[in-house]
């Protein structure tokens, strides 16, 4: 199930980034961050037990509270998937049981909350740099950077765009037989793809005439230092003991 | 469509991450003369643009509001490999900078969204184009509409097909029961793609007009005509296109297949042990009637649609060749 | 050797649009030259074309005694910084030092943070190193993306419409700035004044070139301008009355700075017989109009 209308607040695109490289949190390198925070959620979806499952919530939020990040903000990310998980959740209470109703709301709960962290947490650009000092493929890499800059400035267009709509009375319309209301949405999202395409060749060039000619890369970067490897330490630890009992390997 | 992680039972998602990965390089390789340098800003622009064009709320009734998954637009104006890398990119941004979409079910959400729902947009439309398009004006519309829907749908399909399998293999702690989550997601998803072909077909026809050389198939400069020429290979290619979706869902099966049956027993010894007792009664069996009803369906529909078109190509051959289109 | 030699290049559209026809122009080191012309003159694409980005075109680019071709592009344009009109094409990381290291890594040039804190310097713009660029006003972008630029080292700046979109402040900002730098660099602008302030030589672009040489050869021109849609300086036509008036002065101004180094001379040489002059050569046929309006205030000082 779709994100529903919460995603009308997402024309801030870059809300959290500010905040992000303040905390300490967001200082720590981002491959750091990123094998952490992946090792954790892995290592949770496959927990099944309803005392580990909580447990591993219970991380969750502890990582979730300790990091700079707004609660308000938080919330309203954990929202837009809450839809699927109540679905699955409470399916799983009315047709299996209780326990596995928990379990299951309990672990998506608990995966989620960890990627909103590391996805507020840490500055997007510096996000797809580590993934890509990781090694993941640089042409994807580079798609993710272009692709960020240019959701950037196409937001503020659809900002301008909306606001000039509203003030000429469109209030977005009744249901998918408001004929006229799909047709104005339809041309709003029609000339963000028209300026999109008209902006390519230029981008082209732009970035030719700065001397691109591979992927981008960013200039300072971080290096794994004490704090990193004591936030993988501890995830990694997490991960495996919650593991490890999961696949009764211990008592 | 964004599946959290955690919700799908480990198996599957693992074989999601497989096909995803092969799909992508495929695609990426495909894409090595098409995607050097010169395009990569405009798939990333595009990215983009379906991005923030995924922002807009379009009203579906009752006060609620739905998005354009925009995978049939892309694979339109793209083609389907550069429409699967786009939506991946897109895919990868939801997860990686909202949490929208979990990560070790990225490989799933990729194969729903990246992957069946581009290419079966591209591939109906591409089959019905030619067919309808000669017939009136509106026959574009009508068959970037089918495009549209059917995207959204066999997605929404194939999301379904997941989530009963999760739940069938795993004996209820992953996935949502078959008789839930069929008609959930294919319901909802059928009245979320009329919407979806309504404002496609209102960006197609809108583009085509004030812009028609973004609808290049990935070639840049090439305008946009119907594949008079190219005909017979486009329909092949389509054909096949829409093969390999389904290629992509047996996987699924034989998993089930092979660990449902054990699923199922073991489930069936524990439900009597456990503690709760259910509230509802959902049999595991359900779930291999409901996979098969589920495959039939997709493979009837597209069959049946395929042999009615064949037939009326087979009809308007003659004409066809004399309408400009 | 020069740094910069086109010699009768001319380019056209897919469609069969001439945008250009018979360009020749050379550029020495250090040298600021403009190309003026109104709209859809082919300023831009002359430009980019000289950036490797329009091909194939007729007659020959020489860039640092290379002759440029499809293969050696990207080398070449090294030696040039090209600066587009929207800063936003050519701003692609997320804080300002960034985007200025991103030029020299790319180029994998040497000292990247010498160069950076050079470039923010000249562009002085180093208090917004660690901040946003699509925060940041349209002037501040432009300055971002040349400080990028500058920070590439290249032997030639190749200017797109550097003043529009700016308001006064910071075209006058902009202005003096590339007044006060000493490398070579190619203006294309419809904006007269701002390039009259900063280069001696130009030449008049419409498709072909209309007329080259001095600003000043220029502005006396005006049919010439007006002919492609350009207007003279006001600065200019206020000086051309005043000359017709009998008040010569030794250089025509084309700016402000040039019209009051020119008044004060005059002023310095008439002395205060500016009044009594204009009364003495009242018969002047050009000199009616004025008289016509100053009958009235016989014997008073029109100092002003």
């Amino acid at each position: 199930m779709t994100a529903l209308h919460l995603h009308d607040r997402m024309f801030e695109v870059h809300p959290l980034d500010e905040h992000a490289s303040e905390s300490r949190l967001g200082r720590l390198d981002a491959r750091a961050k990123l094998v952490g925070v992946l090792a954790f959620v892995v290592a949770s979806a496959l927990l099944t037990k309803p005392e580990l499952v909580l447990a591993s919530l219970a991380v969750a939020v502890t990582f979730a509270a300790s990091s700079a990040i707004p609660l308000r903000h938080t919330l309203r990310l954990y929202l837009g998937a809450l839809p699927f998980i109540l679905l699955a959740s409470l399916s799983l209470f009315l047709f299996v049981g209780l326990d596995n109703g928990v379990a299951m709301w309990a672990r998506t709960s608990a995966c989620v909350l960890a990627l909103i962290v590391l996805a507020s947490g840490t500055e997007t650009f510096e996000l797809f740099s580590g993934l890509r000092r990781l090694r993941v493929p640089a042409i994807i890499t580079t798609l993710l950077m272009l692709t960020h800059k240019y959701i950037g400035l196409l937001t503020e267009e659809l900002s301008r765009m909306t606001v000039a709509r509203r003030a000429r009375g469109f209030l977005g319309g009744r249901n998918l037989l408001d004929r006229y209301a799909l047709k104005v949405i339809s041309y709003t999202a029609g000339m963000v793809l028209v300026r999109s395409s008209e902006r390519a060749d230029r981008a082209y060039e732009g970035l030719k005439s700065r001397g691109f000619e591979k992927e981008m890369v960013g200039w300072r970067t971080k290096r794994i230092a004490a704090q990193e490897t004591l936030f993988m330490a501890s995830m990694l630890a997490a991960s495996v003991v919650l593991l490890a009992v999961q696949m009764e390997l211990v008592g | 469509m964004h599946i959290p992680d955690g919700l799908m039972d480990p198996l599957v998602a693992a074989a999601g991450w497989i096909e995803f990965l092969v799909v992508l390089g495929t695609a990426i390789f495909l894409s090595r003369s098409k995607i050097r340098e010169r395009n990569l800003p405009r798939v990333a622009i595009l990215s983009a643009g379906i991005f923030v064009a995924q922002m807009l709320n379009f009203p579906i009734g009752g006060g609620t509001t739905g998005h354009l998954i925009g995978a049939a637009l892309f694979a339109v104006m793209v083609g389907p490999v550069l429409a699967v890398i786009g939506m991946t990119v897109v895919l990868l941004i939801q997860a990686l900078m909202f949490g929208d979409g979990g990560v070790s079910a990225l490989g799933l959400n990729a194969l729903n969204m990246a992957i069946v729902a581009p290419l079966v947009g591209w591939g109906v439309y591409t089959l019905t184009d030619p067919i309808v398009n000669g017939q009136r004006r509106i026959g574009r519309g009508i068959s970037v509409a089918l495009a549209a829907w059917a995207s959204v749908f066999v997605a929404a399909g194939a999301c379904a097909g997941e989530l009963l399998v999760s739940y069938a293999i795993s004996g209820g702690d992953y996935g949502i029961a078959a008789n839930v989550s069929v008609p959930a997601m294919l319901g909802y998803h059928a009245v979320i793609g009329i919407g979806e072909a309504a404002i496609t077909v209102g960006l197609v026809s809108y583009l085509f007009i004030i812009s028609p050389e973004l609808f290049s198939a990935g070639e840049p400069g090439t305008a946009f005509k119907g594949p008079a020429k190219w005909f017979t290979s486009n329909t092949a290619r389509a054909t096949a296109v829409i093969l390999i979706v389904f290629a992509l869902m047996i996987p699924l099966y034989i998993i089930y297949a092979s660990e449902g049956r054990d699923g199922l027993e073991q489930t069936m010894e524990e439900a009597g042990t456990g503690e709760g007792s259910p509230l509802l009664s959902a049999p595991f069996s359900y779930g291999e009637t409901y996979l098969q009803v589920l495959l039939a369906g997709i493979v009837g529909f597209l069959v049946v649609c395929l042999a009615a078109l064949t037939i009326l190509r087979l009809l308007k051959s003659p004409t066809r060749r004399n309408d400009p289109g | 050797m020069r740094c910069l030699e086109i010699h009768d290049v001319g380019f056209s559209y897919k469609d069969g649009t001439i945008a250009l026809k018979g360009v020749s122009l050379g550029l020495e080191d250090g040298e600021k030259v403009a190309i003026i012309g109104p709209n859809g003159a082919g300023k831009s694409t002359l430009l980019h074309l000289v950036a490797g980005f329009r091909m194939p075109f007729s007659g020959e680019v020489i860039i640092s005694g290379r002759r440029l071709d499809s293969d050696n592009a990207d080398t070449l344009r090294r030696d040039l910084g090209l600066l587009f009109q929207d800063p936003d094409d050519q701003i692609f990381m997320p804080t300002v030092e960034e985007d200025v290291a991103f030029g020299p890594r790319n180029l994998k040039l040497d000292d990247i943070d010498g160069r950076v804190a050079r470039g923010l310097r000249s562009t002085g713009i180093e208090e917004l190193a660690k901040r946003k660029p699509h925060r940041l006003s349209y002037g501040m972008k432009k300055r971002v993306a040349l400080a990028g630029t500058m920070a590439m080292d290249p032997r030639v700046l190749l200017l797109d419409e550097p003043t529009s979109g700016l308001d006064p402040r910071a075209r006058k900002d902009l202005i003096k700035l590339l007044r006060s730098m000493d490398r070579g660099m190619l203006i294309a602008t419809h904006d007269i004044e701002a390039a009259a302030e900063i280069v001696d030589r130009a030449i008049v672009l419409d498709v072909e070139i209309v007329m080259e040489g001095t600003m000043r050869d220029l502005v006396m021109a005006r049919e010439a301008l007006e002919k492609v849609g350009l207007e003279v300086p006001p600065i200019s036509k206020f000086f051309g009355v005043l000359d017709a008036m009998g008040y010569q002065v030794e250089n025509l101004p084309v700016s402000m700075d040039q019209a009051v180094a020119e008044l004060t001379k005059v002023i310095e040489r008439e002395g205060k017989h500016m009044h009594a002059h204009i009364h003495e050569h009242d018969h002047a046929k050009e000199a009616d109009h004025a008289h016509e309006h100053s009958r009235g205030h016989k014997g008073q000082s029109e100092a002003d």
